[in-house]
């Protein structure tokens, strides 16, 4: 059996106001190069000044991910050239970073360990009039994201299989934005993901490691790493030598590339930042931001899980996203079961979003009124299907529950009374079923349950018509 | 005669009435164009008028490697020619808010990397004492303004001894504060950890005065510290019971002419009472190889954002790689590019360890020799260079070129305030006197500067009217 063996390093955005170095402001998507200023575009003379905000950020990430933050750290230069890169070097922390020593637990319990974060920041955009700056006649230049702060965060290579990439990646995200530093947005480019990957043979031998670059989302980190270890794998059973390089994840053809040989890589030369003094951080300071950090996803499943008697798998989805978990509270607060709301939430509420691919917004189902619809079902006033119903059209049109029931004329008739006699006619109607039902098989019951729905639009209690069913057809009353 | 005057007295006539703003900035402009052509001081000229303040009336000359609205900051390069300023350093901002007016960017080798201006990629500045013999550098067009009163002062940047060594061959005070008292903010960075703004000016008195204007944290500059600092104060002060230390590194290679200008220094300190002690100082011996290896690393990075991209020369090529080669290969001189592969070299990661990181550790080690004396010491004093001004042309080894600096380079290396003070003449070749202390002791070098210069008397200034031979 191959076996690989995947690291990856990660760059997350910092959602901090300004940039890194400089006061202009973070937001990428303005017009471009708006938010530029002499020390982003790299003007003679200017000097890059640290912005707090993103060591407040970088302690936030590093401690929610169980790092260990260092009390001095420092600022490196990393050199190279490309027209995105205004200083001809990054500024970055290479010798010291912030923070290292974390680990990010997957679902199965194994600990993924980060083995460090580092501030750096960002380059600007280029807009190729062909594939590449090779191939093109001209190029552009954005310098909006120039000097945006980041943090790098890389992992030992502690994941084997693919799908522990992915999950690590959404692990990751999770934590980022429930401590509110990232957008943790893959497909915007707010968090990106490098992978690296090898594969080691059944006699032991190790293919070289190759680097996957380019990859946008949470599903491409699973792909691409899939086809790259199938790729790597293949040709170590062929023989042939797989060479360490840099490869891209092309999401059109589902394939890696070849970008370049290690060889080929540049040598960055890096050296302290003179610009910049050696970064101190309070013990205090640490404390604080410890004492501060909310409950991140994982704590909170736990606790969803073994304090309120949650299923786990719910557990899981409501902890995820900071909303959808307020959502869920606050709906235990105002008197739904836990229970309930859980399984009403993530059934019902969420696929109304998924089938609309919309972000989750607790104003398009208030809470007030999903406890309605839920109390309508729960005293079976009305039908788990109609439920459904009146629940889609709060989402469609935000109107109160107690008005479509009205006016969709949605309430169960319950009563045995009026029930009797739609199941006496549905038994009449249908002789063969009964004479089934007499040969002993039971199951034939649900057959006049759908008979009087049908009757009904769907109206009846179906427990309730099934009972009846069961006595009229025994004969237990008449 | 108000070439003669100080910036003092300058201030005090306007101040009195005897002469109103506009005549000092005209006379003073007018000297400059009428010298110019001889000395060839300035890459361009202006008038940049401040706001009201203190230096009202006062005209001065910029180092053409600091950034100022309305101007060209070409840093001596071709690859800046064009270069308008983005921002104002902060530096100029503030001599321009007490009033000052700038009159003109002043020549300079190529990013401040020389010690002649014969490495400017526009001209050479001359020496006003003798215009065959260069100004020295890389302040050298501010110096040779202020030495010929075109100028009442002028602000330099000393990397190495970028202001002193300059003063030294014009005989007028360079000084060049402690690093992280004056903003880079503005300064076109050449060795960040070294670069530091300073004055050039006629008399310690002047240094004193613009050094209280241009100190101050900057939000725009993190090196910076916020310390209240006043070298006014003690100025006058005796400095009886002092104790210097005269390194043997900095006499062993001195003539005998030189020698003797650095007694007669020697013995007037000790006429105001002070010690002077004549020792080793053995770290000194390393440190021109220690800078020439941190910084052209620390340039070589600092230069890579001419790249012909977003500002200054671009020579269009089919790729992008040959657009920087052939943007750079045209756009930077010999010695610019001599630093840059030299830098590139020590920072490569086969050879950090060997050059870049072992000159780190023997930085810190001469930093610490330095500091444990001056625990002990008031000052280090010498002689700022090892010989007086050298002809156009005469230096051809950059080695030897290098050596120019060995006496300056060490407060560079420390942060150490330093300031050089004419002592004489050696060959009728002006030769200055260098005061270093410890860090934020700049009031100190100022107070012991300012007692030699009064016990040393009046200190001529060169005839260029008339020849600019004495």
């Amino acid at each position: 059996m191959m076996r690989s063996v995947i690291g990856l390093e990660i760059h997350a955005q910092l959602s901090t106001k300004t940039k890194a170095f400089c006061s202009c402001k973070n937001e990428v998507d303005a017009d471009p190069n708006t938010n530029i200023c002499p020390i982003c575009t790299g003007q003679p003379g200017a000097l890059p000044v640290l912005n707090d905000q993103v060591v407040e950020y970088a302690i936030r990430g590093a401690l929610a991910l169980n790092c260990e933050v260092h009390k001095v750290s420092s600022f490196d230069r990393k050199n190279y050239f490309y027209p995105d890169l205004p200083k001809g070097y990054q500024i970055t922390q290479y010798f010291h970073p912030i923070a290292t020593k974390g680990y990010v637990e997957l679902n199965s319990g194994k600990r993924v360990r980060i083995r460090r974060i580092h501030i750096e920041e960002d380059a600007g955009k280029m807009f190729h009039s062909s594939e590449n700056i090779t191939e093109s006649e001209s190029s552009l230049v954005d310098l909006n994201r120039c000097g945006v702060p980041l943090i790098e965060i890389v992992s030992e290579p502690d994941m084997e299989k693919p799908q522990e990439a992915r999950e690590f990646m959404e692990k990751l995200r999770d934590v980022l934005r429930a401590v509110e530093i990232s957008t943790g947005n893959m497909e915007e480019g707010a968090l990106r993901c490098d992978a690296n990957v090898s594969v080691v043979d059944d006699n032991g031998r190790s293919s070289s490691r190759v680097e996957v670059k380019n990859i946008n989302s949470f599903r491409f980190v699973q792909r691409a790493l899939e086809y790259e270890i199938d790729r790597i794998s293949k040709a170590m059973k062929s023989g042939k030598n797989v060479p360490m390089e840099t490869r891209g994840w092309d999401s059109a053809s589902k394939s890696t590339v070849s970008m370049r040989s290690k060889e080929a890589e540049n040598d960055y030369r890096y050296f302290p930042e003179p610009d910049l003094p050696i970064l101190v951080i309070a013990e205090e300071r640490i404390e604080r931001i410890k004492n501060s950090l909310p409950e991140l996803p994982d704590e909170k499943a736990k606790r969803y899980e073994e304090k309120m008697g949650i299923q786990k798998e719910n557990a899981k989805i409501l902890s995820k996203d900071k909303g959808l978990s307020k959502y869920f509270e606050d709906a235990t607060e105002i008197g739904i079961s836990p229970k309930d709301a859980s399984n009403w939430i993530v059934n019902e509420v969420m696929s109304l979003f998924n089938a609309n691919s919309a972000e989750f917004d607790p104003e398009k189902v208030p809470l007030t009124y999903l406890k309605k619809i839920i109390d309508y079902t729960n005293s079976t006033k009305i039908s788990r299907l109609a439920a459904k119903e009146v629940i889609d059209e709060v989402y469609k049109t935000g109107e109160d529950p107690d008005t479509i029931v009205k006016k969709r004329n949605l309430l169960q008739m319950s009563d045995e009374d009026s029930l009797v006699p739609l199941v006496r006619e549905a038994i009449a109607e249908n002789p063969k079923v009964v004479e089934q039902y007499r040969k002993g098989k039971g199951s034939v019951v649900g057959f006049f349950v759908g008979a009087v729905m049908k009757k009904t639009n769907g109206k009846a209690d179906p427990k309730l018509a099934g009972k009846l069913a069961k006595k009229l057809l025994d004969g237990e009353i008449e | 005669m108000l070439f003669k005057r100080s910036v003092e007295e300058l201030i005090d006539d306007v101040k009195i009435g005897k002469l109103d703003e506009d005549t000092v900035v005209s006379y003073f402009k007018e000297r400059s164009a009428r010298l110019d052509p001889k000395l060839r001081v300035y890459i361009s000229t202006c008038t940049i008028k401040g706001k009201k303040g203190p230096l009202r009336g006062i005209p001065f000359a910029v180092k053409d490697n600091m950034q100022l609205n309305d101007t060209k900051t070409t840093s001596g390069s071709k690859i800046l020619e064009n270069y308008g300023s983005a921002f104002t350093a902060t530096a100029v901002k503030k001599l321009l808010n007490n009033g000052g007016t700038v009159i003109g960017k002043t020549n300079l080798d190529e990013f401040a990397m020389g010690s002649s201006t014969e490495y400017s990629a526009f001209f050479a500045s001359k020496n006003p004492w003798d215009l065959s013999r260069v100004p020295g550098g890389s302040s050298g067009g501010s110096a040779a303004a202020v030495a010929s009163g075109m100028v009442p002062f002028a602000l330099g940047s000393d990397t190495g001894g970028s202001i002193r060594q300059p003063a030294s061959f014009c005989g007028i005070v360079g000084y060049k504060p402690t690093y992280g008292l004056v903003s880079r903010y503005g300064l076109s960075a050449f060795a960040s950890s070294m670069d530091q703004i300073g004055p050039l000016t006629k008399n310690v008195r002047d240094a004193a005065l613009i050094g209280n204007m241009i100190f101050g944290h900057d939000s725009n500059d993190a090196t910076t510290v916020d310390r209240e600092i006043n070298v006014m104060n003690a100025l006058e002060n005796p400095i009886e019971g002092m104790k210097f230390v005269l390194p043997l590194e900095f006499t062993k290679d001195l003539s005998s002419n030189a020698r003797h200008v650095l007694n007669e220094a020697v013995e007037n300190l000790k006429k105001l009472g002070a010690k002077v002690e004549e020792r080793s100082i053995p770290s000194l011996k390393y440190a021109v190889s220690v800078y020439y290896i941190i910084a052209p690393a620390e340039a070589s990075s600092n230069l890579s954002r001419y790249d012909g991209i977003r500002y200054g020369l671009r020579v269009e090529k089919d790729s992008i790689d040959e657009t920087y080669n052939q943007t750079r290969d045209e756009g930077f001189g010999k010695e610019v590019k001599r630093r840059i592969m030299l830098g590139t070299f020590t920072l490569s990661a086969t050879y950090y360890d060997a050059y870049f990181d072992k000159a780190q550790r023997v930085r810190a080690k001469i930093t610490d020799e330095l500091l444990k004396i001056l625990q002990t010491h008031d000052a280090i004093i010498g002689p700022t260079t090892p010989k007086t001004a050298f002809k156009f042309g005469e230096i051809s080894s950059p080695l030897d070129y290098y050596l120019q600096d060995i006496y300056t380079i060490p407060a560079n290396l420390a942060g150490l305030p330093s300031i050089s003070v004419p002592m004489g003449f050696v060959e009728n070749l002006p030769i200055g006197l260098q005061i270093m202390g410890k860090r934020f002791d700049d009031s100190k070098i100022l107070q012991i500067a300012r007692a030699y210069e009064k016990v040393r008397g009046e200190f001529p200034m060169p005839n260029v009217e008339n020849g600019g031979e004495k």
